[in-house]
């Protein structure tokens, strides 16, 4: 440290270059941001004149679709929640066997696309459905019914999963000490569940109900002449090139996500954040463990049934007029392209899943380690894609990015994506890094050590398992999506998802089966493949003295 | 002198923290900042050591003026909060880490790191990483890693405030035995009246941003400054003692 003068200049220009190059970052990244999330939804906004506002509003189609949208996302959502509640109090509250295995296949449908779980129950319950001709059933399964049972099994792992983490992190004391007081179970449930719950709780409420209302995929598959919105901006935009009218039912469609957005921002930081201080107790319950397990043994078969259709719909010669075994349907939907956009989507999920994770890695901890007002507004803007379904962001980005060198290419899927997917794996690493000693960066700074090798040798290597967490959101989300990509890829850069909304106009249901099935087995294995690795580094970490 | 501070002055947005606080510092001292939180004792700390720049008023150190130095080249050392060791390497990794950026120590940080991980009596855990070790134990890496840069002032953020009162009392022996083998001055911030004064040639007594008595601990006991010292040092520091007394007179 004294004595060498040439060095010691040569580090205090080191630390004010630091601040330079941190400050010129930041700077970067919201430009980023704004470019890519902020202007495009101007855009769109600003493409909706009043006129276009009231004829759209005056449209009775648009009115039903309203309707419509609305009814099936309160009551697929009253659904959802409710199994998905008590699905999460089985798996985390009850002592019964195979607890982790039926959470992790629970999850199974959140690998595919929404239009696949569509596909999945017109097989199964469809005109020639497998168990409406067991049954002979007579009911159409098309329609409001249809869409609400599509949606259930399409957003009940979600909200499962939000379920699951509230609960686990459920502080067990003040139980115990209701039990001691002598306060009844029933009581217990409104006294002290139920506050607890109440934030989360509509949180989840929100996300089930955005998840619903924004999906094209079940509807345009099961929903018949039940349009919902959409299915009606789907139509309009693809159909008709009625960017304007696509315009002001997206913006309707931005609303609840909207108003959950706010709904969360406001909440954040007045803090019903219960450290666990005592996990809860589990005693013994041999009645309750096998009511536990005999729903969620029942609702993982729920889940399964479709997947298991279309997995044997598409080594079917021609159902149901032949159902012997052949490979026909995947020569015909390899000879439409299948393998060729397979390989658009790898390239576009492995593209998107490492961007990314570099750019919110490098967002995350720009806001979570170094303080201020502009890591405040960058933290905003980033979760901002939050609230943004796919369908509205890809059309807002048709509308800004027409006409650049980037639009119609496989970068512009991959931007699309990137930005649409970017909140989650932000928040996963914000909190990660977060949680690290505030201190390091300081310690770096006494000891000569320069920012970036704090970063590179002590967070990265503290956060891996999270990074992987977010790599494996960030693929599985680009390979299975259909929303923000429907309206900005072309002949040449279409991912093999898209192949099914357009085999849903060509009644090629048996290609959809395939198709569902090769991303399934692309995302089952980067899940497999991320679960080892996870695990290695779990057992380096324990192992290592 | 070691350490000559003048009229400090930080301002945090509209409120002043620090009003112009005056003090030194004498080389191989003691000196302990004590105070409730808030009252400015980090602040201080952290302008000292250079990662927070004052609004006005100078450090000099060694009759030199090192306001505008930055903090890597202040020699001086800190010990931080919960230590902020570096997790995913091992002990030999933190003290050796940070010496492989100095040219001057570069070439021989295998060795400089290994004879302060000695010297400090960690020589048999050296290829463990911090979980693995005692609070006591995370601390000497702490400490080993500062020393490893021949600093000649430590300054301490409140290492032990997350520890409990058994292991505090030992570590702070284990705190002097060192300031004993290396001779180094040392700055020690803390809430804890006992904590300074087990460990403290003199002690700087602070509350909302100014020094309300700074002495030996002999004379903050005998000539309490001000109301508040009588407050905040003698009469905690009496409850505590009270409490155990009668028990003890009890046994006796």
């Amino acid at each position: 440290m004294g004595g060498l003068g040439s060095s010691q200049s040569l580090r205090s220009l080191r630390d004010k270059n630091t601040r330079v190059c941190g400050a010129v970052v930041k700077l970067s990244l919201t430009a980023f941001l704004l470019v890519t999330v902020i202007f495009p939804l101007i855009t769109l906004l600003a493409n909706m004149g009043l006129a276009d506002f009231r004829t759209v509003f005056a449209l009775p189609k648009f009115r039903e679709a309203l309707f419509n949208s609305a009814i099936a996302a309160a009551t697929a959502s009253a659904i959802s929640l409710v199994v998905a509640y008590i699905f999460a109090l089985c798996t985390v509250r009850s002592l019964m066997p195979y607890r982790e295995v039926l959470s992790v296949v629970i999850t199974v449908p959140m690998l595919l696309p929404s239009i696949s779980q569509g596909m999945g129950l017109i097989l199964l319950l469809g005109a020639n459905g497998i168990l409406t001709r067991l049954f002979g059933l007579e009911h159409s399964i098309y329609g409001f019914g249809g869409v609400v049972a599509g949606s259930v099994l399409y957003a009940f792992p979600v909200a499962f999963l939000m379920f699951a983490d509230i609960l686990k992190y459920e502080d067990g004391s003040p139980y115990e000490a209701a039990s001691v007081l002598g306060i009844p179970r029933f009581s217990q449930f409104f006294a002290i569940t139920f506050p607890y719950l109440r934030r989360p709780l509509i949180s989840v409420v929100f996300a089930t109900f955005t998840l619903i209302f924004t999906d094209y995929g079940i509807p345009l598959m099961i929903g018949g002449r039940f349009i919902t919105l959409p299915v009606l901006m789907y139509q309009e935009v693809i159909g008709l090139l009625n960017f304007s009218r696509g315009s002001v039912i997206g913006s309707f469609l931005l609303v609840p996500a909207v108003v959950a957005f706010i709904f969360d921002i406001a909440n954040q930081d007045k803090g019903s954040q219960s450290f666990v201080v005592k996990a809860r107790e589990k005693p013994k319950n041999t009645l309750r463990d096998a009511a536990s397990f005999a729903y969620c043994a029942v609702s993982c078969a729920a889940i399964a049934l479709p997947v298991v259709a279309f997995s044997v719909l598409a080594f079917v010669t021609a159902y149901p007029i032949d159902t012997s075994f052949s490979l026909h349907n995947i020569e015909k939907t390899l000879r439409m392209g299948a393998d060729r956009y397979l390989v658009n989507s790898l390239i576009i999920a492995l593209a998107v899943a490492s961007l990314g994770c570099v750019l919110s890695y490098v967002i995350a901890y720009c806001t979570s380690r170094t303080p201020g007002k502009s890591s405040r507004a960058l933290h905003l803007i980033s979760i901002t894609s939050l609230a943004i379904p796919g369908l509205v962001l890809g059309l807002s980005y048709v509308l800004f990015f027409k006409g650049t060198l980037v639009y119609g290419t496989l970068a512009m899927l991959i931007l699309v994506n990137a930005v649409h997917f970017l909140a989650s794996p932000y928040l996963m690493a914000y909190n990660s890094l977060g949680k690290l000693n505030a201190n390091l960066e300081d310690v770096g700074r006494t000891l000569g050590i320069p920012r970036f090798y704090i970063i590179k040798d002590v967070l990265v290597p503290q956060t891996q398992r999270t990074i992987l967490e977010m790599f494996s959101y960030f693929f599985v989300n680009s390979m299975m999506t259909i929303s923000a990509v429907s309206f900005l890829s072309t002949v040449h850069s279409k991912p093999v998802s898209l192949m099914m909304s357009e085999f849903e106009v060509q009644m090629h249901i048996e290609g959809s089966a395939f198709v569902s099935l090769l991303i399934l087995a692309c995302n089952f294995a980067v899940k497999c493949l991320i679960y080892g690795l996870k695990r290695r580094l779990k057992i380096a970490e324990r192992g290592e003295d | 002198m070691k350490l000559d501070v003048r009229n400090l002055v930080h301002v945090f947005g509209r409120q002043e923290v620090l009003h112009g606080v005056s003090f030194s510092v004498m080389e191989g001292e003691f000196l302990s900042i004590l105070g409730p939180s808030g009252c400015g004792k980090t602040t201080i700390l952290r302008i000292l050591v250079g990662l927070l720049a004052p609004s006005s008023g100078c450090v000099c150190k060694d009759g030199v003026d090192i306001t505008a130095s930055p903090p890597s080249r202040r020699n001086m050392g800190i010990v931080f909060q919960n230590y902020a060791l570096f997790q995913n390497m091992t002990v030999l990794g933190n003290v050796e880490y940070a010496l492989k950026f100095h040219p001057e120590l570069k070439t021989r940080s295998r060795a400089v790191a290994e004879d302060i991980i000695d010297q400090v009596g960690l020589l048999e855990h050296i290829h463990k990483k911090p979980h693995k070790l005692s609070g006591g134990q995370q601390q000497r890496v702490a400490i080993a890693r500062t020393l490893a840069m021949k600093p000649d002032i430590i300054l301490f953020d409140e290492p032990m405030s997350a520890l409990d009162a058994a292991t505090r009392i030992s570590l702070r022996e284990e705190i002097k035995r060192i300031q004993g083998k290396f001779h180094s001055t040392m700055l020690y911030i803390t809430h804890d009246q006992e904590e300074a004064f087990a460990l403290s040639d003199r002690i700087m007594v602070m509350d909302h941003g100014s020094i309300q008595q700074l002495d030996t601990p002999e004379n903050i006991i005998g000539s309490p400054a001000n109301r508040f010292v009588e407050e905040f040092v003698i009469a905690n520091l009496r409850l505590k003692i009270n409490s155990l007394v009668k028990y003890l007179k009890a046994a006796e």
